[in-house]
């Protein structure tokens, strides 16, 4: 399997993983999965005045998801709290040179990261 | 910061040793002629072919006259099995295991397809094909019983004593795939109930596209590549007397009762370091195992990620004939393993110019990376990880 360099780079040293401290104020999760995909990704906002202040996200996934969720993870800070409801797996794809045998698992960013907003997990 | 790289892959394929690609290079620089020729310089071309036989003969314990050559032991499988069940035989049953190399499970698939009944045996927990299985499996249409000797994702030593003798008394042929084990464990050909044995160079410090096929003596096999009368009719094609040659060296080089000592050292040092990463399981029964393989699980770690997080360090997720595909391994979930375990497992396996630095340092770099990933899973369902 080949990975882009931002992929590579973003795999060895994630910036936004991990669990906000559980007495945030405006803190909102989210998680999907899918076990035939082997992928499970969870989102934590902190929202503020209906803007996203900090994110953080943990992944069992492969590199490109994890990469992907890293990323999500960074653009979604600074943005109104339904950017969380436009995240675009194959926007993601095109941008971290992601495989379309992957799409499926990205597609779990998306729902993980929209579930943030509505309060619902999905399960495959 | 670029890390040194570690070979721990020599259950996918050795380094040439210098000894066998002098003696290529000599052979390719002086001896270019066709041994199958009949002038002075194809004659002393074929004395260098039946001289490296006589060196793989003597390092598997079979006369000289019994080893075909071959591409490698991928074709020695597909000649051993094809040979057999579509020589016209009348009696068109296989039994295998479900633990094979993928090249006897799609070649045994292919006969299926051409009308050929195939019996897939299970393996126990450890990972062991129990005779008994087989000689159960054994009905009165089978030709041929196919088991490899060393599994090539975990290392298990197969009972191929037991079976042979099983194959002997019910008067069906034996093919051993012998592609991991020869040169590192010991093996008597002559002495073995078995008919048919694959064998290769690569994995043995020889070269690659280049193996062999015992046949011993009266097992009828029809050849699968035809175009000539080149060993005895069984394998048409101009002989690579330099790979032949290069063959030879690596077979005549390789002393398991010297160097597996000094490789279960090495391996057992590496096991001793994993063992102490949180969860970490050894694949495979502990007391019938290869000198040189080591298959680990590390529950909780994403086996993609993790084995990208660990590119420093060449091992592999299971065969490498399989490392493209997005399937978990067979052999481990014939051991039981869940998809998520399995995918979470590591091959490492160790060889000649292996140090006990190399294990050291690759210890290191798995308790490292396997915990740092976990960070990134932490709150992972339970499923990631059972």
């Amino acid at each position: 399997m080949e990975y882009s360099s931002e992929v590579v780079r973003r795999c060895d040293a994630p910036r936004r993983v991990g669990e906000l401290p559980r007495a945030t104020p405006g803190l909102s999760s989210g998680e999907a999965e899918d076990r035939s995909l082997q992928v499970w990704v969870r989102f934590e906002l902190q929202v503020q005045d209906g803007v996203i202040q900090t994110v953080r996200f943990e992944a069992f996934g492969c590199p490109h998801t994890v990469a992907a969720a890293d990323l999500t993870a960074e653009r979604l800070e600074g943005q109104p709290v339904n950017a969380a409801r436009r995240v675009d797996a194959k926007e993601l794809m095109r941008e971290l040179e992601v495989p379309i045998e992957k799409l499926g698992k990205l597609l779990k960013i998306e729902d993980a990261a929209a579930a943030c907003v509505s309060g619902t997990a999905t399960r495959t | 910061m670029r890390r040194r790289e570690i070979y721990l892959d020599y259950a996918a394929t050795a380094p040439l040793d210098p000894a066998v690609a002098a003696a290529m290079t000599d052979c390719m620089t002086r001896e270019f002629a066709n041994p199958s020729s009949v002038h002075d310089p194809g004659r002393r071309a074929r004395r260098l072919v039946e001289n490296a036989r006589a060196q793989v003969a003597a390092r598997v314990g079979a006369p000289a006259g019994r080893i075909f050559f071959t591409s490698g032991a991928t074709e020695s499988n597909n000649l051993a099995l094809q040979g057999v069940l579509r020589g016209g035989r009348a009696r068109p049953h296989l039994v295998t295991s479900r633990i094979e190399h993928k090249s006897v499970l799609d070649t045994a698939r292919a006969l299926e397809a051409a009308g050929v009944a195939v019996s897939y045996v299970d393996c126990d927990a450890g990972g062991r094909v129990n005779p008994h299985d087989v000689a159960a499996a054994i009905g009165p249409e089978t030709a041929l019983v196919s088991i490899m000797h060393v599994n090539n994702e975990t290392g298990v030593i197969q009972d191929v004593a037991a079976i042979g003798a099983i194959c002997r008394e019910r008067g069906v042929w034996f093919h051993v795939d012998a592609a991991q084990s020869a040169g590192k464990v010991p093996l008597a050909l002559g002495d073995a109930a078995i008919d048919l044995c694959s064998l290769t160079a690569h994995k043995l410090c020889g070269p690659k596209g280049i193996g062999a096929l015992y046949v011993a003596g009266g097992v009828l096999l029809a050849p699968q590549i035809h175009g000539g009368e080149q060993e005895r009719g069984l394998r048409a094609g101009t002989l690579a007397t330099h790979q032949i040659v290069g063959m030879g060296a690596a077979y005549e080089l390789a002393d398991p009762a010297a160097e597996a000592p000094r490789l279960a050292a090495l391996r057992d040092r590496l096991w001793d370091a994993l063992r102490a990463v949180p969860g970490a399981r050894l694949n495979g029964a502990a007391e019938h195992r290869s000198p040189h393989v080591l298959n680990v699980t590390f529950p909780g770690v994403e086996g993609e990620s993790l084995r990208l997080a660990l590119r420093d360090l060449a091992i592999s997720a299971g065969s490498a004939c399989a490392a493209d595909s997005p399937e978990a391994s067979h052999v481990l979930r014939g051991l039981g393993l869940s998809d998520p375990l399995a995918a979470s497992s590591l091959r490492f396996s160790v060889g000649r110019f292996t140090t006990e630095d190399e294990i050291a340092a690759a210890a290191g770099r798995v308790a490292v990376e396997v915990p740092r990933l976990r960070e990134v899973a932490k709150s992972a369902p339970r499923w990631c990880s059972v």
